[in-house]
């Protein structure tokens, strides 16, 4: 047998019979996404807001039965300082007071809103909500109509939902822990060790070893993504928009970035202390970065353009973009090309960087 | 026949302790290794022996010289001496999740052969650990399944990077009488120790270095003739160790 084939089925051993390797790649993801399915179809709990009925007439009867008709919000009623205090604790996002003169006649009704300071963005989406209520109860009261009426048509287009977001993540963050791992920590391990030298005893020449460790890792990691999606499809139902052929093109693109990567830490690091410090270095700014967990416009703007730059942002994006908004190869193209010279440059570093002659020491 | 020629070989390594300069840690060995002998090199620990070795079986570039190995040119054809000599390291780690046998069917598979594991275990008894991980091995049984990982290729040369260091005494001969028994179907042996004992008992020939250089070469019993120290007015007496410490010094080394 070819000695690269050889050394592919013996890393495919070790790495069947390394269970904690198998655990934290396969069954964290899987666990990890499962949460998120079971989580993400849960409706989002309503706001608790607290009202001040000070006029405790008919008008304002009708205000607070227009609010509490809201799903968005859950109403408690009570006095002033109670409803201060629980603003304070913040055990209510709010608490609106009415005023006494809370009534239709003529003059408007000044209502006094309390709210932590620190909430002001979310007062900004809150404000709107109430005043369409007011708008509402006035509306009634003088008998008009309004003018316009706005009806909400689902296209369904794309489902939108959370889980449908952080799958394509998952699976590229999965993808960059399988590959850094693969190829960094265990050269660093072999060599420490001194299994790297006793391999090259034999006749095995540089190419079969890593021909052997990119193809062992490649099945690997191709056959986590089939796993991963298979369970997001099946269980989660999570649509794949776009063409599994293409999921598996940037799958094995990222796989070869991460791997050449991994062969870079690995030859700069001399213990497995110094790769373990490295790799957290080079993939922990990533998964907060590149859009993994949150979409990168969430992030300060200054900050978005890096972001965007990461390796494995062009990873998660690819897959996004396939999986969420069915794109074909075609339309990824400038995502692709980011990949491809980060793999380039990637590689190029690796086979500067990697003295074999060392594998020795 | 020559299986080994070894002429000028130099390998010059950075200085841990100043920047910038280099030392010789093999500062022109020459040396010829007969077909079927058994050659031992002895030296105080960083004389140069396992970077001489080690340049011998292709896994470390050879600084300036020249070294034919079973009659190729190590320098050009590094791949094909390995696949025609058999080496056992120092430092005896492997796969940690392989079985013996496993391991031995995979350095077996990388010279493209396919002996059965189990004859290789049961040469150097250890057909009933060929299930057996690596680490479960005594000191003895680990030199024992390194040497049988070396034999692999039928190797025309066998280079033992210090096999006994370490052994107790029964572990230790348990290795010579293996030595003994592959060197009597004819096969050339090559190897390093600090064991005046085995050196003396062992080796058809002996060199003996000391900063990178060999400073004496000979039969066991040429070298007791020419260095052992003679105290005036008695007769001549000492063994290989007073030979060893009369030319390395007696002072600790690292």
């Amino acid at each position: 047998m070819n000695p690269t084939l050889v050394m592919t089925r013996t890393f495919l051993r070790l790495f069947s019979r390394d269970r904690q390797a198998i655990f934290f790649s396969l069954f964290f993801p899987l666990i990890f996404m499962t949460v998120f399915g079971l989580a993400g179809s849960r409706a989002d709990d309503p706001m608790k807001v607290g009202i001040v009925d000070n006029a405790d007439n008919a008008l304002s009867h009708r205000f607070v039965a227009t609010l509490s008709a809201n799903p968005l919000f859950e109403v408690h009623e009570g006095d002033e300082a109670a409803l201060r205090e629980q603003v304070i604790a913040g055990d209510l996002r709010l608490a609106l007071i009415l005023p006494a003169g809370f009534e239709d006649n003529g003059t408007p009704s000044a209502l006094t809103l309390l709210v932590d300071a620190a909430q002001v963005r979310e007062l900004g989406l809150i404000m709107p909500v109430l005043e369409q209520a007011l708008v509402d109860v006035e509306r009634e009261l003088r008998n008009t109509t309004s003018l316009f009426s706005l009806t909400v048509e689902d296209v369904k287009a794309r489902s939108q939902s959370y889980l449908s977001f952080v799958v394509p993540g998952l699976l590229a963050f999965t993808l960059m822990t399988l590959s850094i791992g693969g190829s960094g920590f265990n050269i660093v391990e072999y060599r420490r060790k001194g299994i790297l030298k006793r391999l090259f005893v034999t006749p095995i020449q540089p190419k079969h070893f890593i021909g052997g460790l990119v193809l062992s890792r490649t099945i690997i990691c191709m056959t986590q993504l089939t796993v991963l999606v298979a369970v997001a499809v099946v269980l989660l139902r999570v649509e794949v928009a776009g063409s599994f052929a293409s999921l598996y093109v940037v799958g094995i693109l990222g796989t070869a970035l991460f791997l050449s990567i991994g062969f870079c830490l690995g030859s700069l690091a001399k213990t497995q202390a110094a790769i373990m410090a490295i790799g957290n270095l080079v993939t922990f700014p990533q998964v907060f970065l590149s859009g993994i967990f949150y979409p990168i416009d969430t992030l300060p703007d200054l900050i978005q353009p890096v972001a965007q730059l990461l390796p494995l942002s062009f990873v998660a994006t690819g897959l996004r973009e396939i999986i969420v908004n069915g794109a074909a190869i075609g339309d990824i193209l400038p995502t692709l090309a980011g990949l491809i010279v980060w793999a380039i440059v990637a590689l190029g570093l690796a086979i500067r960087l990697f003295v074999w002659k060392e594998v020795a020491s | 026949m020559f299986v080994v020629e070894a002429r000028d070989l130099f390998k010059s390594y950075p200085r841990p302790d100043r920047k910038g300069e280099t030392f010789n840690a093999v500062d022109g060995v020459s040396l010829t290794i007969e077909t079927g002998e058994i050659f031992g090199i002895l030296g105080p620990n960083g004389a140069g022996k396992t970077t001489t070795l080690e340049m011998l079986e292709g896994l470390t570039d050879i600084g300036s010289g020249e070294a034919i190995v079973a009659g190729l040119d190590v320098k050009t054809e590094p791949y094909k001496v390995k696949q025609r000599i058999g080496v056992q390291l120092q430092a005896n780690e492997y796969f940690d999740q392989l079985s013996l046998r496993e391991l031995l069917r995979l350095f077996t598979a990388l010279y493209g052969r396919a002996e059965a594991p189990e004859t290789l275990l049961g040469l150097v008894n250890l057909l009933e650990k060929a299930n057996a991980k690596p680490a479960k091995l005594s000191g003895g049984q680990k030199q024992r399944f390194s040497i049988a990982c070396a034999l692999v290729n039928e190797p025309q040369v066998l280079f033992l990077d210090e096999p006994t260091t370490g052994l107790d005494p029964q572990a230790k001969r348990n290795i010579w009488d293996l030595i003994r028994a592959l060197n009597a179907k004819g096969m050339t042996i090559v190897l390093t120790t600090h064991n005046m004992e085995e050196a003396e008992s062992l080796c058809g020939r002996i060199a003996i270095m000391d900063h990178g250089k060999i400073i004496a070469q000979g039969t066991p019993q040429e070298l007791i003739l020419q260095h052992a120290p003679e105290p005036p007015a008695a007769p001549l007496h000492g063994n290989l160790e007073d030979v060893f410490l009369h030319l390395t010094g007696a002072a600790l080394r690292e």
